[in-house]
């Protein structure tokens, strides 16, 4: 190279400021400001009107009534962050729990009762994966498709009947972990925290996370920079598969029964609860911390209601409202409508 | 060039604030009925934002626009419209799916009572195509056409909608050689008809064939304004980056070594590239030339494993398994595909996660990402590839357009591999990015990579490739070295297939 040719000084580009941990947190907490800044107005209203709230009692039992939710929603997250979604996660749940129940039903040990409803959401994982990211049909059509089909097998598998577990020796291990407590903190509030941290630090810290990350973004892009878009996409629904049998398992768990018929309001509240808390529904933003924003901002609308005596049936219409409003003010952030964008320029050429 | 004739939009001391930074600072600018001034500087120098402003798509925060010497407040683009101003920019905006006569009177069909006159707007939309010489079937569908003709269609639109101002950004930056000397043709034809027009491009050829005037750009300031083609193209550059640029392509140090890349028979499964064959040895750039269509594109894509293809691809020996972008990047062919936005970027992610994205497999063990390294590593590339940010953790989208090719090549080259396969490198780059990317090619053929690069920029393939192989109809037909890489000769072969003159 010539000596003549002049680059750019580098002293310009060397040290670029390198911002604090605060200010890193700040920053990344751009997407889930709104709803952290609506929870905490909600706490301290709900604080504030009805004693009951603030009681340990009452904080558990919003805890254990949002596990299985949860559990669902952080599937969920890898799958819209991939450029996915899951229709099938809530009927997947039932048909997991329904084979729970059956192998306790069958004698059983709990053990493998509980390794051959892992085994099946693994499957259904599979059957959604293979057909969305080898047979290449959309996953709006695959999903769709078996959540009808999955419906349709937890009823089939016991002529539509529920199985009552609680008698049955096998089902006690995992009755006693989802309501059972140490300390007085709920077994369920520990795996949640210890579930929420794994998936977090997988989404953060590994090639595979950043991989979903860069599928949803773009994904042409993702392939010709050397990412299996195929092996990520089936990954995304085995983890979902999976999350529909943890969550099924916590759901049987209890009810203390295994039912074939699925809370029709349960699939919109886990999508909703992932798209309020911050991750973009068309993929390649978003993470687990904001979905655990969203699953409680929906969980304490729902215990106020029920400490108001609102009635149970205004809690699809709440869900979806809160879910369009925020969905509309992440549209609206991100179009620079509101003026609260901190150091969003645009790049002009 | 008509000098005495008020002018028909003045801007007169105009600034703009954007959040963090000063797009616009106490810019003035006038452009007269029949002159074609040339808006040049740097990406992020302000020229997107005063058209913009000029089209109605933004608001100034301080100054004044006057249109026919009034003054004026373009409100939004439709008022913009109203006055005759019309944005023509590098996305189009015809409706795919409505045919091209539809599209020629879109927002303005004639009506014959209260039912639209079908007769009248396929004979008047083939009436205007005529007068520019374009031949195009009036009830095709838009979308069915190349690039080129929509882009046409959509000059066609702006010409019969009675425009008085053209604004061309960056219109010319998808089209092929051939395709932008017609639309230039179309653009003066139309200034000496008495339309003012204002352009936008990155290349200079077509500025200095085309204005009368270019007007400078810097960091948002007026710099100045020359008259074309007088003032010379190293002061017009010196004048756009503030600094002289010395020795443009830049030159390297070396000989061609052994040979790294063999090609063999290599044609698209699609047809669109006939079984090639070629061979490039170690510290050698050997160029892609060719019309928009005629196969160069698919070739690099190809090689790259991006798209489906048969014969036979060498790697120092090794044969390299077709199709599977991952697999011809692990055998050390390292691909920059043409189309940035659609292929390339990240849109969602920071600079740092894009430029890593390539490297996670060897950067990682066992699966995770040791994040310290990776920021080393990051701030190292950035600094090396020159990319100017802020931070690594900003969005890749809030960088200029050549920052954001900067960050894409940095991640390829990065990886040290034996070949680069480069698709328009500087695609939509200003020229001080351009010079820095040219220099970096330089030193990747110094350290032995064999590099092809395909691209619609003669003068590019010229002062950079040892040799271009020329592409006609999905096939090289010839190559051309030494004394005989000249515009001339590649045209000919691109235009023809073949040179009167043998090339060798």
């Amino acid at each position: 190279m010539s000596q003549d040719t002049q680059i750019r000084p580098p002293a310009e580009v060397e040290a670029p400021p390198s911002p604090s941990f605060l200010t890193n947190v700040w920053r990344s907490s751009g997407k889930t400001t709104g709803v952290l800044a609506g929870l905490i107005i909600l706490v301290v209203y709900l604080s504030i009107t009805q004693p009951i709230f603030m009681t340990w009692g009452n904080i558990t039992n919003i805890v254990a009534s949002n596990s299985v939710v949860l559990v669902l929603a952080v599937g969920a997250t890898f799958v819209i962050i991939s450029g996915g979604l899951d229709l099938s996660t809530a009927s997947a749940a039932a048909v997991t729990g329904m084979s729970y129940g059956m192998l306790l039903q069958h004698g059983m040990s709990a053990w493998v009762a509980v390794a051959g409803a892992l085994a099946v959401g693994l499957l259904l994982g599979i059957v959604n994966g293979v057909l969305i990211s080898y047979v290449k049909i959309s996953f709006l059509v695959v999903t769709l498709g078996t959540l009808s089909v999955f419906e349709s097998a937890a009823l089939v598998m016991s002529q539509g009947k529920t199985i009552n577990v609680f008698s049955i020796e096998g089902f006690q291990p995992i009755y006693n972990l989802v309501n059972g407590k140490v300390a007085g903190i709920p077994y369920l509030l520990i795996f949640d925290v210890v579930l929420v941290v794994v998936a977090a630090l997988v989404l953060r810290y590994t090639t595979f996370g950043r991989g979903v990350y860069a599928l949803g973004s773009n994904r042409e892009a993702a392939r010709l920079n050397g990412i299996n878009v195929a092996r990520t996409t089936l990954s995304v629904f085995l983890i979902a598969g999976l999350a529909a049998a943890v969550a099924s398992l916590i759901q049987v768990g209890r009810l203390t029964g295994a039912s074939p018929g699925i809370d029709s309001t349960l699939l919109l509240t886990v999508v909703a609860a992932v798209l309020i808390g911050g991750t973009a529904y068309t993929g390649g933003d978003g993470g687990v911390g904001g979905t655990v924003l969203g699953v409680l901002f929906l969980g304490v609308i729902q215990n106020g209601l029920t400490l108001s005596d609102v009635s149970t049936f205004w809690r699809g219409t709440v869900n979806g409202v809160v879910l369009i409003v925020a969905v509309a003010l992440g549209v609206a952030r991100d179009r620079g409508w509101l003026r609260f964008n901190r150091g969003k320029t645009p790049a002009s050429s | 060039m008509n000098a005495s004739a008020a002018p028909l939009i003045e801007v007169r001391g105009v600034s703009k604030r954007y959040p963090g930074v000063l797009a616009l600072d106490n810019a003035s600018l006038t452009v007269s009925p029949g002159e074609i001034v040339a808006l040049t500087g740097e990406n992020g120098s302000g020229k997107s934002t005063l058209s913009k402003i000029i089209g109605g798509a933004e608001q100034p925060d301080g100054g004044v626009v006057l249109v026919d010497g009034v003054e004026t407040v373009i409100a939004n683009p439709a008022t913009a419209l109203k006055l005759g101003i019309v944005m023509i920019s590098q996305e189009l905006t015809l409706a795919p799916q409505l045919t091209v006569a539809e599209n020629v009177f879109m927002g303005r069909l004639p009506r014959k009572g209260r039912v639209i006159d079908w007769a009248t707007i396929r004979r008047r939309a083939r009436e205007e195509l005529a007068a520019l010489d374009v031949h195009v079937d009036v009830n095709a569908k838009v979308g069915d056409l190349s690039v080129e003709l929509q882009q046409e269609v959509e000059i066609a639109r702006a010409v019969s909608s009675k425009a008085r101002l053209l604004i061309l950004d960056e219109a010319t930056s998808s089209l092929s050689e051939h395709a932008t000397e017609r639309l230039l043709e179309l653009i003066r034809e139309q200034a000496k008809r008495g339309v003012a027009v204002l352009m936008i491009s990155h290349r200079m050829p077509e500025l200095y064939s085309t204005a009368g005037r270019a007007a400078v750009l810097r960091d948002g300031k007026m710099v100045g304004t020359v008259p074309l083609p007088s003032t010379p193209e190293s002061q017009l550059v010196r004048m756009m980056v503030g600094r002289e640029l010395n020795d443009y392509y830049g030159s390297r140090d070396c000989v061609p070594g052994d040979v790294v890349l063999q090609v063999r028979d290599l044609a698209s499964a699609d047809g669109a590239l006939a079984p090639t064959s070629f061979e490039v040895r170690s510290g050698e750039i050997v160029g892609i030339a060719g019309l928009v269509g005629s196969g160069k594109a698919q070739l690099g894509m190809a090689l790259g494993g991006a798209i489906p293809a048969t014969g036979e691809v060498k790697v120092n020996g090794a044969a390299v398994t077709l199709g599977d972008p991952r697999r011809a990047l692990g055998a050390g062919i390292g691909l920059v595909p043409d189309d940035r936005k659609r292929a390339a970027l990240l849109p969602t992610r920071s600079v740092a996660h894009n430029m890593t994205l390539t490297w996670l497999p060897k950067l990682s063990k066992f699966g995770v990402v040791p994040t310290r390294t990776e920021k080393r590593r990051v701030r190292e590339a950035i600094a090396e590839y020159g990319v100017k940010t802020s931070s690594p953790a900003k969005l890749i989208t809030q960088l200029s357009g050549g920052n954001q090719q900067k960050a894409i090549l940095g991640r390829i080259f990065a990886l040290g591999c034996p070949v680069y396969v480069l698709s328009e490198p500087t695609r939509g780059v200003d020229v001080g990015s351009k010079s820095q990317i040219y220099a970096l090619l330089q030193k990747l053929t110094e350290s032995g990579a064999a590099v092809v690069i395909i691209s619609s920029e003669l003068p590019e393939l010229i002062g950079l490739a040892d040799r271009v192989l020329v592409c006609f109809q999905g096939a090289v037909r010839g190559e051309v070295t030494g004394d005989q890489l000249q515009e001339e000769v590649l045209n000919a072969i691109a235009v023809s297939g073949h040179v009167h003159e043998e090339p060798s």
